[in-house]
């Protein structure tokens, strides 16, 4: 398969729009909208509260019509939980650097070259990709305790490590549906291994590399076990934390538990519609799909 | 591998040959380059450092005496198989094991159905409400656990907004269905997940597949089961697979809304290894009931791998 054919592949199929279209067709596409409308409208139903609730200066759990403010955000905005937030960037930030650069090759190599143990090493990185990290954080709390590191950038290379197998799978899968044949023709026109992973695999692969990344970036976000038992300075506390504060407080801010919730989705939304739009019409997990 | 499977051209098939052949001296097969190995080792000694070592190093404090605090925090021992007959006489852990099946199945259920209904749906609905309803799946997904668990706690506890839609706004419906709740909340934050990845399954089927169907007087139902269904079947298996692994992962949801109760009713496996290891200072104990976990989680993925291989 060209490249050309994974981009038709990757493209839409919708039915040619316009008069020609059959009348059970168009009375399938009404029924099929009608669906996933209803789709939608059910996976809104839990987040009206958050909304009600952040414009709400009576907020409570229950749901009403709320009595307007901006008050609820002007408290959730303020220097400590904007300090949150910071440290939330900066321990997602690294966390997804650090998985990134050194999944990225890696999953290069466990795609195209000649590894000896190559489907051990494969299944060991899908025997860690399902680890899940609970049980991690006790024995993990313990090195770091004998090593003062109990602190936000050492935490941020913890969080990052414990998404790369799932990455290097990720990535290593998208590699493995880019044509062989681009590398060869470039290998041909002598290309060394820097400038093959830079200008050929890396910018086919991009999609991959971008929805591992985005997936990095979205644990290490909401993540709250790790931070709490392993960052004992409270001032290196991410926002999980924060919003954990909240709850905890003898007079109970709903109002302003909503607000900063919805406030700390924003960055991933953001960095989701971001990508998406890199990568107009979707991500094409293509070559993850085989497995 | 990869270049075969595609099923492309000839030549792509040709070019990719060398690389499968059985194994023996040839000259026409690739050999292990040395700079494979520094694409691997940044990944490697991390992985090695802080990952198999600690995976490692959880088995052992296992079956040992450490707390979070008190003489045996800093001065612990080994214990042999003291924890281990522990979890033998343990009547919670096998509720616990029980809950997190069913909070995993139905997980797994509801995620795969709706999730491929979406994407399927998707191909066909028009613009606005492709992008709306789409967008809003998209968004549970994506959303922080943390913001996820506060307003799907808000949504079900008394007064929320679905007691308040099934007319009886006093209902706790948190407290009455605990294990269904959390099981909904956690199906509504992965849909999305697989949403993209059927929506992008869906993509690489070739639009002749699907038309030669139709030519065939196949009905949308008939092109969907016996063309569409068993093109997706690896992905399918796919998604199972990471959906089991997310939702065995998914501590923090459920912590938030329940905390394991009401009663244990949600004491699902891994709130079970945190509330003993940091409520409970039973760390030792925590650490045993998460090997178990891994034990579980390993026993799926090798059953995925074994599923993988008899397909090829």
């Amino acid at each position: 398969m060209t490249a050309l054919g994974i981009a038709e592949a990757a493209a839409p199929q919708l039915p040619p729009s316009g008069k020609r279209v059959p009348e059970a067709a168009r009375a399938r596409r009404r029924l099929g909208t009608g669906l996933l409308a209803l789709v939608g409208i059910l996976f809104a139903l839990p987040l009206l509260w958050m909304l009600a609730a952040s414009f709400d200066s009576q907020a409570s759990w229950t749901i009403e019509w709320p009595h307007f403010t901006w008050a609820n955000f002007q408290t959730a905005t303020g220097s400590t939980y904007l300090h949150s937030l910071w440290n939330s960037f900066v321990l997602s930030g690294v966390a997804t650097l650090i998985s990134t650069a050194a999944s990225t090759p890696a999953a290069y190599a466990l795609s195209r070259r000649r590894i000896p143990w190559k489907g051990p090493l494969l299944l060991i990185v899908l025997f860690l990709s399902g680890v899940p990290m609970s049980i991690l954080v006790v024995p993990v709390f313990q090195m770091f305790a004998d090593n003062n590191l109990l602190s936000i950038i050492p935490t941020a290379v913890f969080l990052g490590v414990t998404t790369m197998p799932f990455e290097i799978w990720l990535i290593k899968n998208f590699i493995d549906g880019i044509p062989y044949d681009l590398e060869e023709a470039a290998r041909i026109e002598r290309a060394n291994t820097t400038q093959i992973l830079l200008r050929v695999v890396g910018p086919l692969a991009l999609p991959g590399i971008g929805a591992a990344a985005i997936y990095g970036f979205v644990q290490a976000w909401g993540n709250f076990i790790v931070p709490l038992v392993l960052i004992t300075n409270p001032n290196q506390q991410p926002g999980p934390i924060a919003i954990f504060g909240f709850i905890g407080a003898a007079h109970v801010q709903y109002g302003a538990i909503a607000a900063f919730s919805l406030l700390y989705s924003i960055p991933v939304f953001l960095l989701y519609a971001i990508m998406s739009r890199l990568f107009a019409g979707g991500f094409t997990l293509g070559g993850a799909l085989k497995g | 591998m990869a270049t075969t499977q595609l099923g492309g051209g000839p030549g792509a098939v040709a070019l990719g040959a060398p690389r499968q052949l059985p194994s023996g001296r040839r000259l026409d097969r690739e050999r292990f380059q040395w700079g494979s190995l520094t694409l691997l080792t940044p990944a490697l000694v991390l992985l090695v450092l802080l990952f198999l070592i600690p995976v490692g190093y959880a088995f052992y404090l296992g079956l040992t005496n450490l707390r979070l605090i008190g003489p045996t925090a800093l001065h612990w021992h080994f214990t042999g198989l003291t924890n281990v007959r522990k979890l033998g006489s343990d009547t919670l852990f096998p509720k616990s094991v029980l809950l997190t099946a069913v909070f995993v199945g139905g997980s797994v259920i509801g995620t795969v159905v709706v999730g491929l209904t979406a994407a399927m749906l998707m191909r066909t609905a028009s613009g606005i409400v492709r992008i709306l309803a789409g967008g809003i799946v998209i968004v549970a997904f994506m959303m922080p656990a943390v913001s996820a668990g506060m307003t799907w706690y808000a949504a079900s506890t008394a007064g929320g907004t679905f007691a308040t839609l099934l007319g009886s706004s006093g209902t706790d419906l948190l407290h009455s269905n605990p294990l269904l709740i959390v099981t909904a909340a956690n199906t509504w934050s992965q849909t999305g997940f697989a949403m993209l990845v059927f929506a992008a399954a869906l993509r690489t089927i070739p639009v002749e597949v699907i038309e030669a169907a139709a030519l065939e007087n196949a009905s949308p139902v008939q092109r969907f089961r016996m063309v569409i269904l068993p093109l997706l079947r690896p992905t399918i298996v796919t998604v199972v697979l990471l959906v089991t692994l997310l939702s065995l992962a998914n501590f923090g949801l459920v912590y938030i809304m329940t905390q394991g109760g009401p009663n244990d009713a949600t004491n699902i496996l891994p709130v079970y290894s945190y509330t003993q290891a940091f409520s409970f200072n039973n760390l030792a104990y925590g650490v045993l009931i998460g090997d178990v976990m891994v034990i579980i989680a390993t026993i799926l993925a090798a059953g995925y791998v074994w599923a993988a291989r008899r397909r090829t």
